[in-house]
C-alpha cells in the first residue's frame, strides 16, 4: 500500500529526475565538444604555419638571403595559400598583394618568434587572423618571416559544426526522452493493473489480488493477500464469537428482565440470589469472548521488548504484594525484542507472576533468556510448590488447587492457550527452595 | 474515614456508597472528573475509589492530577477493562490498587481497608542525591530530567542503601544482605550484575568501584 500513499507518483519521480538529468548531460557534452573543437583548429593550424614558416626559412636560407630570389611567381602561392610577407633590410616581399594593408603594419612590430592573433581590417568589417613570425639573421641580414591564416573560413565552418552538434544533440534529447517515457510506461505497466485490481477488490468485483506482477512486488502482493485472508478469518471468528456470545447472554439477561417485570412476584432472597448467579453468568460468558479475542496469536509485523514489559509488570507486582520481592534475570537487552505480539507477552508473563506472587513466601523470580531461536521464560517462586502428582491438572481452566488462594484459576490456562498458538510449550518443576517453577519454551 | 466515591453510574454509586458506609466510611461520591480532581484535592479523604470511564475525562487524568497536588491518600481503581497493562498504567499513574468489575462489594471492602492499613503511617519517602530522587513508596527512581524509572525490589534495595549515605563505601557482603534471592548461596557476581543494571539507569560514573572495597553512590558526578 505504501506505494500508493506517496505523494508522488513513481512515473513523474523518474522523468524528472531523468529528463533534466539527461538535458544537462547534453549541454555538458555539447560545450566540451566546442571547447575540444577549438583547441584542435588552432592547434593544427599553428603546426601549419609553423611548417610553412620553416619551409619558407629553407628557402631563404638556400638562397642565401637573396629573398628577391625566391620570389617566383605564384609558386608560393599555389603551395600554401597562405599570406606570408617577408622583409629584410632591403626588401619586403608580400603575397599575394591583396594582403599588403595587412601585414605591412604587423612587420613592424619588433617581437621575436611568436604566435598571435591580430584583428586587422577596417572597422566595419574586422576579422580576425593567426599569425606567425619568426626572427633571423643570414649573413648578417636580419630577415623577419610572417605568415599568416584569415581566421574567418575557419571560425564559420567551427561555427556550423557546433551547431549541427547542437541540432543533432536536441534531437538525441528528445529521442531519449521519448525511449525513458517508454522505458517507464512498459516497466510501469503491471503496476497498473495492480492497481485496477486492488480498485476491483475494492469494489468487490474479486476478492484476492491474481495479477501477474514483476519480482519487486511479488511479495507486496503476497503480503496484501495474507492480510485479506487474516482478516477474513477474524471477521468469521468474530461473528461466530458473537453469535456465540449474545446466545449464551441473552437467556439470562431474558429471565432476569421476567422476574423484573412481574410485579405480583416478591422478591425473596432466594430469587435474589436466582438473578445474582444469571448476571454471573453473563459477566463470565463476556470476560471469556474477551479473553479470547484478546489472543492474537502469532502476526506479521508484531513484536514485544520482553525486558521491558517484564519490568514494568515486575515493578506493579511488587506494589500490589509490597511484602514480597520480585526479581529479574536475564541477558537480554533492553532493546531486544521478541516476535510476539505485545499483548499475548503481557499476558503469559501477567498471569505467571501474578500466580507466583499469590503463593510465594517471600521472593519471586523471572527469568528471560535466549538461546539461539528458542525464547525461555522461567518463573519460580519460593512458595509451597505443587506436588508431582498434582502438576498434570494445572492450567486446566476452572481448577483450584488451593481454595484459599483467590483468583480464577484462569491464569495458567490462559498462558497454556497462548503458548500453544506459538507453537510453544509448558513445563512445570520443582524451584530450588521447593516452590514451582514454570518454564515456558516458544520457538521464535 | 472518609472515602471519596468517584463513579458516574449512579445506581453503583448509591448501592456501593451505603455498602461502604455500613463498613464504616463516610463516603463523598462524585459523578464527573472535574470535580473529583477539585475534591481530591481540597478535603482530607483518607482513601478513594476511582473509576476510570467517566463521562468527562479519564480517570487516569485525575489520578496524576491527585498525585501531582500531593494528594497521597491510598486510590483503587476500579476498571472495566481487566488487561495488564491498564493494571500497570493505572499503578504508574499512581493508583495503589486496582479492581475488575464487576466485583464483589467484600472483596472491595477488604482491599480497601489493605491499602488504608498500608499507607497508615506512611509519610512522603524519599532519598535524594546527586539529582536523582527514590520514591521509597513507590520504589521507582526518578533521573534528573524528570523520566521515572520503575525497579524491581532487589535493585531498589541497592539503590537506596547505596543513595542513603552517597559517597560512603559499601562492601560487597553488606550489599548482599539487601538480596533476597531463590538462589541456595548468593554470590558476588549476583551484586556485581545489579550494579551493571543500576549503572545503566544511573550513569556508569555515579556507581564507583573501589577494587577489593566496595561500592559507592558519587553524587558529585
Amino acid at each position: 500500500m505504501i506505494l500508493f500513499r506517496k505523494p508522488i507518483s513513481v512515473k513523474r519521480a523518474l522523468m524528472t529526475l531523468l529528463l533534466p538529468a539527461c538535458i544537462s548531460l547534453m549541454v555538458t557534452a555539447w560545450f566540451i565538444h566546442g571547447l575540444l573543437l577549438e583547441r584542435m583548429s588552432q592547434e593544427f593550424l599553428e603546426s601549419r604555419l609553423k611548417d610553412e614558416v620553416a619551409f619558407l626559412e629553407h628557402h631563404i636560407r638556400q638562397a642565401n638571403g637573396q629573398i628577391d630570389r625566391i620570389q617566383t611567381g605564384d609558386y608560393f602561392e599555389k603551395v600554401f595559400h597562405h599570406p606570408f610577407a617577408i622583409q629584410s633590410p632591403t626588401q619586403t616581399i608580400i603575397s599575394p598583394q591583396s594582403w599588403h594593408p595587412l601585414l605591412s603594419p604587423l612587420l613592424k612590430f619588433d617581437q621575436q618568434d611568436s604566435i598571435q592573433t591580430h584583428t586587422v581590417g577596417p572597422d566595419n568589417a574586422s576579422f580576425n587572423i593567426l599569425i606567425y613570425r619568426k626572427s633571423f639573421i643570414i649573413n648578417d641580414m636580419p630577415i623577419t618571416l610572417i605568415v599568416s591564416e584569415d581566421m574567418r573560413a575557419l571560425q564559420n565552418s567551427q561555427t556550423e559544426l557546433h551547431t549541427w552538434t547542437a541540432i543533432v544533440s536536441i534531437l538525441l534529447i528528445l529521442l531519449l526522452a521519448g525511449v525513458i517515457w517508454v522505458g517507464i510506461t512498459l516497466s510501469m505497466r503491471p503496476v497498473v493493473s495492480l492497481q485496477t485490481a486492488l480498485k476491483k477488490l475494492q469494489s468487490g468485483e474479486i476478492s484476492r489480488i491474481n495479477v501477474q506482477t514483476p519480482e519487486e512486488f511479488q511479495p507486496l502482493v503476497q503480503q496484501l493477500n495474507q492480510v485479506l485472508d487474516s482478516l477474513d478469518q477474524r471477521l468469521e471468528r468474530s461473528r461466530e464469537a458473537l453469535a456465540n456470545l449474545s446466545h449464551s447472554i441473552k437467556t439470562p439477561i431474558a429471565a432476569v428482565r421476567q422476574v423484573l417485570e412481574d410485579t405480583n412476584r416478591p422478591l425473596d432472597n432466594n430469587l435474589r440470589h436466582e438473578m445474582g448467579s444469571r448476571l454471573g453468568d453473563i459477566d463470565r460468558q463476556l470476560e471469556a469472548e474477551m479473553r479470547r479475542s484478546r489472543f492474537a496469536g502469532p502476526q506479521l509485523g508484531k513484536s514485544a521488548g520482553p525486558v521491558k514489559q517484564a519490568r514494568d509488570l515486575l515493578w506493579m507486582l511488587g506494589r500490589l504484594y509490597p511484602e514480597k520481592s520480585f526479581e529479574l534475570s536475564t541477558s537480554l537487552t533492553e532493546e531486544s525484542r521478541w516476535p510476539i505480539e505485545e499483548h499475548d507477552l503481557n499476558e503469559i508473563l501477567g498471569n505467571l507472576l501474578d500466580n507466583a506472587g499469590k503463593w510465594a513466601t517471600e521472593c519471586i523470580e523471572l527469568s528471560l533468556e535466549q538461546h539461539n531461536d528458542l525464547a525461555q521464560i522461567t518463573v519460580t517462586d519460593d512458595g509451597a510448590g505443587v506436588a508431582e502428582s498434582e502438576r498434570i491438572h494445572l492450567g486446566q481452566r476452572g481448577l483450584r488447587l488451593d481454595e484459599q488462594t483467590p483468583g480464577h484459576g484462569l491464569g495458567l490456562a490462559i498462558v497454556h492457550q497462548i503458548v500453544a498458538r506459538y507453537g510453544g510449550q509448558v513445563f512445570f518443576s520443582s524451584g530450588s527452595k521447593g516452590g514451582l517453577k514454570v518454564l515456558i519454551e516458544i520457538s521464535i | 474515614m472518609r472515602l471519596l466515591l468517584v463513579e458516574d453510574d449512579r445506581l453503583l454509586a448509591d448501592g456501593l456508597a451505603s455498602q461502604l458506609e455500613k463498613a464504616g466510611f463516610s463516603v463523598d461520591i462524585t459523578r464527573t472528573a472535574r470535580e473529583a480532581m477539585i475534591l481530591g484535592v481540597q478535603e482530607d479523604y483518607k482513601a478513594g475509589v476511582l473509576d476510570l470511564g467517566l463521562p468527562d475525562g479519564n480517570g487516569l487524568d485525575v489520578l496524576r492530577k491527585w498525585r501531582i497536588n500531593k494528594a497521597t491518600f491510598p486510590v483503587l481503581i476500579l476498571t472495566a477493562r481487566g488487561d495488564w497493562q491498564d493494571k500497570v498504567n493505572g499503578l504508574k499513574a499512581g493508583a495503589d490498587d486496582y479492581l475488575a468489575k464487576p466485583f464483589q462489594t467484600e472483596e472491595l471492602i477488604a482491599r480497601l481497608n489493605a491499602i488504608v492499613r498500608r499507607s497508615e503511617g506512611r509519610v512522603q519517602l524519599s532519598v535524594s542525591a546527586g539529582g536523582f530522587e527514590l520514591d521509597e513508596n513507590r520504589q521507582c527512581l526518578k533521573d534528573p530530567n524528570g523520566t521515572e524509572h520503575s525497579l524491581t525490589g532487589t535493585e531498589f534495595r541497592l539503590l537506596r542503601c547505596l543513595m542513603s549515605r552517597p559517597g560512603h563505601i559499601f562492601s560487597k557482603e553488606h550489599l548482599m544482605e539487601q538480596l533476597y534471592n531463590l538462589n541456595e548461596n548468593p554470590n558476588e557476581n549476583i551484586i556485581e550484575a545489579y550494579v551493571r543494571r543500576l549503572r545503566k539507569l544511573v550513569g556508569v560514573e555515579t556507581i564507583t568501584t573501589r577494587r577489593g572495597q566496595g561500592y559507592l553512590f558519587n553524587d558529585t558526578v
